[in-house]
């Protein structure tokens, strides 16, 4: 799913103020309190922190990466998307993985992502600070407890530094005991009465007598935001003692007075400019002159003229093009907006919903459409800002609009969702994204109710199917299939023709759900349509689900060859890097290179796969791989290394309420018990996840060859009715070893025989390597009676080359492969590395940019497995890549 | 939490700084007193705890000193 761009502004990294007052002894504060994990500048509005904060920084010698956070990174994928953005203004691909895993329809749960990035970020030895700025917006408990995650695990090398109006939501008494927290608060932010002076005379260009800069310091008691509105003012006052007489005189609110008197010293033209542009969060010439819908003055040139006059507007990027004004500020110009709207009643162009409107329209002209909808909102335009939500395509709560989305709809009353109830069928998918299952259900249901009543036409049609859709979901998720298909089917049944991104999702959960009841031809038939949808519509997430699971289809038909090809074409859909679902591709194609005996092959698709499901919410791939590696080791004889896998997984399976998977995993516990010798805990398992042929394979060991054939048979013609290929060639493969077993020579070489020509297209070697000597002794009778010589041979020498493989095994110990050999240019660099070379030196030795090293860095250490480079020295060492003495 | 759907509780914010009537509206309609000691008194119905946050909030985001916020029991 693309997201939404990144602003730039969120990025920028405020220049340093040239008449900024020099405040050296919080300078001081903030670079001693580097060493620590965190400096928080906590206090109120118009304290200067941003001024501060972005004065500092210029002067350290770090790199430095800055996010001003708004309201909607209050929802966790945007917040990380952001996150890795700032990340990436100093450390260019830093993070590209997690980008591509947070698009992903069900992104990994946030901590698994900071964790990747945390990772990412230790592999570079650079000191750095992030700053977050306005940290007081953030009141979604997902983003604290994200926050709080990545200070507990916050590299050395990085600092962090939040400015905001409260304290935050995070650990900080724990900081605070262990010495990892700086704290600069309101009391150290005031401008003592020196720095007051420096202000007022300095950056603010008054000659005053010291009795009338004490009376302002102590009447604004420091506040900055109040001594420099002071200040503007008396620059436009001729008398500075009466001003600031009646000034300390008032008790009226600081700011409320001193706001009324810079307005009131500004042409009118300037005046109405400020009030009516103060409800845009961020301004530009011509946002502003479509605000105003006023020739006269030309938006750009107030914007300068503002800029100049000191009058608290902040620029948002080097070119002079974005501003905003000072928070503190704009909330007093709305305040006196909406006070003068009240009074003159009926005054069209004053109307605050009315500025908004055009707002909106100005954005939605240059396709900036979350803020057009904030803006549709605001107007309190319910009709616009809906259509906006939904856009041309995908909808806004899918590309990083979450929470303001999510805000707009639970502040809409109860009446006016009824009358609208696609807002409700909005209101459930943007619940579905975050997760809160149940409260998707009770708006469907609403949206029902609100359906019952309006005349049906074909949007309301198109509703009652996108219901339908949402709720075979919901099913998918708890792989109920009988509810899946019910609900699939329905969908089908109504939505708009033109809705085909919502047919095709249907489609699929149709397709996942026969595939659960074993259907696979029906399955066949949906994945198939997805996928050629996805040719006419564009490729989505939806056409690469269908690919890997047209191709465990094809796999399970044993289609080796096709449904390599189908695995391979899904690597393609997944792009570079990998969108995490291909892992489920490795691990078929993983499972394929094993039964073509490619162990090495096998080996290095498992651990791919693996990789991927990392980066992933848990999923029950992970038990699944590990029950492929099991087999492995099965195979090359590492027993006890499977059985411990084997218990991992079922632990893996058991705590996260995989119990579906819980058969595949018994299975293979039952291989590595017969392996062991341990009959009774085998039998008890087949018993137990009642596994037919565990328990024919349990039988044959015991030697109870007639109980091992009558298990089979019923099991032989139930594959064959069903058309489950695989089984079906599992088990009579199975049942030639124990017809032999039993004496019947003959019936048992014939069964092999057909087995063997259901077995040779797709190239199968290991499905009868596994069966050990009784198999090797069968193919040999098998071979003397001229029963498909040239694929009898052909097994038959494999199992001289496992022997033979074996043979050498127990004499030597193999050294661990490495999964990608290093590169020519990774060995140089790990080699200067291991003489003790920095990074800049080493760039300087080979000529080669400082980022660019860093790149190699990366990938050594993804290739070695490790996080330091002492680490990467010692495994290189070990693996004898470098050598073992300098 | 109670579930009554009593009338609206009353609330009494004061903050440090006067302010004038023109506030009335920016804090959702509550009356807008002036004390003798430079403090102001914002009186009125807040609907439930939601609503008093969002008023605190606007406070907060104003920069004016916070010094309490009273509940009036109905008589």
């Amino acid at each position: 799913m693309p997201a939404a761009p990144i602003l730039a502004t969120k990025l920028f990294v405020p220049s340093p103020q040239p008449k900024a007052v020099l405040r050296p002894r919080l300078i001081e504060r903030l670079d001693e309190g580097l060493r620590r994990k965190l400096t928080l500048i906590s206090a109120p509005a118009g304290f200067g922190k941003t001024t501060l904060v972005g004065g500092w920084v210029a002067g350290i010698p770090r790199p430095v990466a800055w996010l001003s956070l708004d309201e909607g990174d209050n929802d966790p994928s945007r917040f990380l998307a952001y996150l890795v953005a700032a990340l990436q203004a100093i450390e260019t691909d830093i993070g590209d993985g997690v980008l591509g895993a947070l698009q992903s329809p069900q992104p990994p749960p946030t901590e698994a992502i900071l964790t990747a990035l945390l990772n990412e970020i230790s592999t570079d030895e650079d000191e750095f600070v992030l700053v977050l700025d306005d940290y007081h917006v953030i009141d979604a408990r997902a983003v604290d407890d994200a926050f709080a995650f990545l200070l507990e695990h916050l590299p050395p090398q990085m600092h962090l530094v939040i400015a905001t109006r409260e304290d935050p939501h995070l650990p900080l008494a724990r900081l605070r005991a262990r010495d990892q927290l700086g704290e600069l608060r309101a009391a150290d932010l005031r401008f003592t009465p020196s720095e007051a002076a420096e202000f007022l005379e300095g950056a603010m260009g008054l000659s005053l007598s010291e009795d009338n800069i004490a009376a302002l310091e102590e009447r604004t008691e420091g506040w900055i935001a109040g001594l420099q509105l002071a200040a503007i003012s008396m620059q436009g006052h001729k008398d500075a003692t009466s001003f600031i007489e009646s000034f300390t005189g008032s008790h009226r609110f600081v700011l409320d007075y001193l706001v009324e008197e810079v307005l009131g010293q500004q042409p009118e033209s300037v005046q109405a400019f400020l009030l009516r542009t103060s409800i845009l969060e961020r301004l530009c010439g011509p946002l502003c002159d479509a605000v105003l819908l006023d020739p006269a003055a030309s938006g750009q040139k107030t914007l300068e003229y503002i800029e100049r006059a000191n009058l608290f507007l902040v620029p948002l990027d080097n070119e002079r093009h974005w501003y905003r004004y000072h928070h503190l500020f704009a909330e007093l110009l709305q305040q006196r907006l909406q006070q003068s709207t009240a009074s003159s009643a009926g005054d069209e162009v004053g109307d605050v919903a009315e500025l908004h409107r055009r707002a909106s329209g100005w954005y939605e002209d240059n396709g900036l459409e979350i803020e057009a909808f904030r803006h549709a909102a605001a107007a309190h335009d319910v009709e616009r800002a809906e259509r906006l939500v939904e856009g041309e395509g995908i909808p806004l709560q899918f590309r990083g609009a979450g929470a303001p989305v999510l805000k707009w709809l639970g502040s809409l009353s109860k009446t006016v969702l009824d009358a609208r109830p696609s807002l409700w069928v909005t209101y459930a998918s943007t619940l579905m994204m975050t997760g809160q299952h149940t409260a998707v259900e009770q708006k469907l249901r609403a949206a029902e109710t609100a359906l019952q009543v309006t005349e049906p036409d074909d949007r309301t049609r198109d509703l009652v199917g996108r219901i339908a859709s949402m709720r075979a979901t919901l099913a998918v998720i708890q792989h109920d299939a009988e509810t899946i298909i019910i609900q699939s089917r329905r969908a089908l049944e109504f939505p708009h023709p033109d809705n085909l991104p919502v047919r095709t999702a249907t489609t699929w959960t149709l397709g996942y759900a026969h595939q659960l009841k074993g259907d696979r031809a029906a399955a066949n038939r949906a994945y198939t349509e997805v996928i050629s949808t996805g040719k006419s519509l564009g490729d989505s997430i939806y056409t690469t689900a269908a690919t890997i699971n047209l191709g465990e289809i094809q796999e399970a038909d044993n289609q080796l060859f096709v449904a390599t090809k189908t695995y391979r074409r899904v690597l393609q859909l997944a792009g570079d890097p990998p969108d995490p679902i291909a892992c489920v591709a490795y691990l078929g194609l993983a499972r394929i290179a094993y039964q073509w005996n490619d162990l090495e092959s096998a080996g290095q698709h498992g651990q791919q796969c693996l990789r991927l499901t990392r980066q992933m919410e848990s999923v029950d791939t992970v038990a699944s791989c590990d029950v492929f590696l099991a087999r492995l080791k099965l195979a090359q004889g590492d027993v006890d290394d499977a059985a411990a896998v084997l218990d991992e997984a079922g632990e893996f399976v058991r705590r996260h309420d995989f119990e579906f998977r819980m058969p595949d995993v018994a299975a293979a516990q039952v291989l590595t018990l017969l392996r062991q010798g341990d009959l009774a805990a085998a039998a008890h398992l087949a018993q137990r996840y009642e596994l037919p042929i565990s328990q024919a394979r349990v039988h044959l060991a015991q030697g109870d060859t007639s109980a091992a054939l009558a298990a089979l048979e019923p099991l032989r013609s139930q594959t064959e009715a069903k058309g489950w290929e695989d089984e079906r060639l599992e088990v009579m493969v199975l049942q030639a070893v124990a017809l032999q077993a039993h004496g019947e020579k003959d019936r048992a070489a014939r069964l092999l025989g057909n087995a063997l020509e259901l077995a040779e297209p797709g190239g199968f070697i290991r499905i009868f390597l596994d069966e050990g000597m009784p198999m090797a002794r069968l193919l040999s009778e098998a071979a003397v009676r001229e029963i498909m010589p040239d694929y009898t041979a052909k097994l038959l020498s494999a199992f001289e080359a496992d022997e033979h493989k074996s043979a050498i095994d127990s004499h030597l110990r193999p050294a661990q492969a490495l999964i990608e050999p290093l590169s020519k240019r990774e060995l140089e660099v790990l080699q200067l590395i291991a003489k003790g070379l920095s990074n800049r030196e080493i760039s300087e030795r080979l000529f080669l940019a400082l980022d660019t090293v860093k790149g190699h860095n990366r990938r050594i250490f993804g290739k070695l497995l490790v996080r330091r480079r002492t680490e990467a020295v010692a495994k290189a060492r070990s693996l004898d890549i470098l050598p073992r003495h300098n | 939490m109670s579930n009554k759907r009593a009338q609206a509780m009353v609330y009494q914010i004061r903050i440090e700084g006067h302010l004038g009537p023109q506030w009335t509206e920016w804090f959702g309609g509550m009356t807008i007193t002036p004390e003798d000691d430079g403090d102001t008194l914002l009186t009125g119905p807040v609907e439930d705890q939601a609503a008093l946050h969002g008023l605190l909030r606007k406070v907060r985001d104003l920069g004016i000193p916070l010094i309490s916020a009273t509940r009036f029991k109905p008589p």
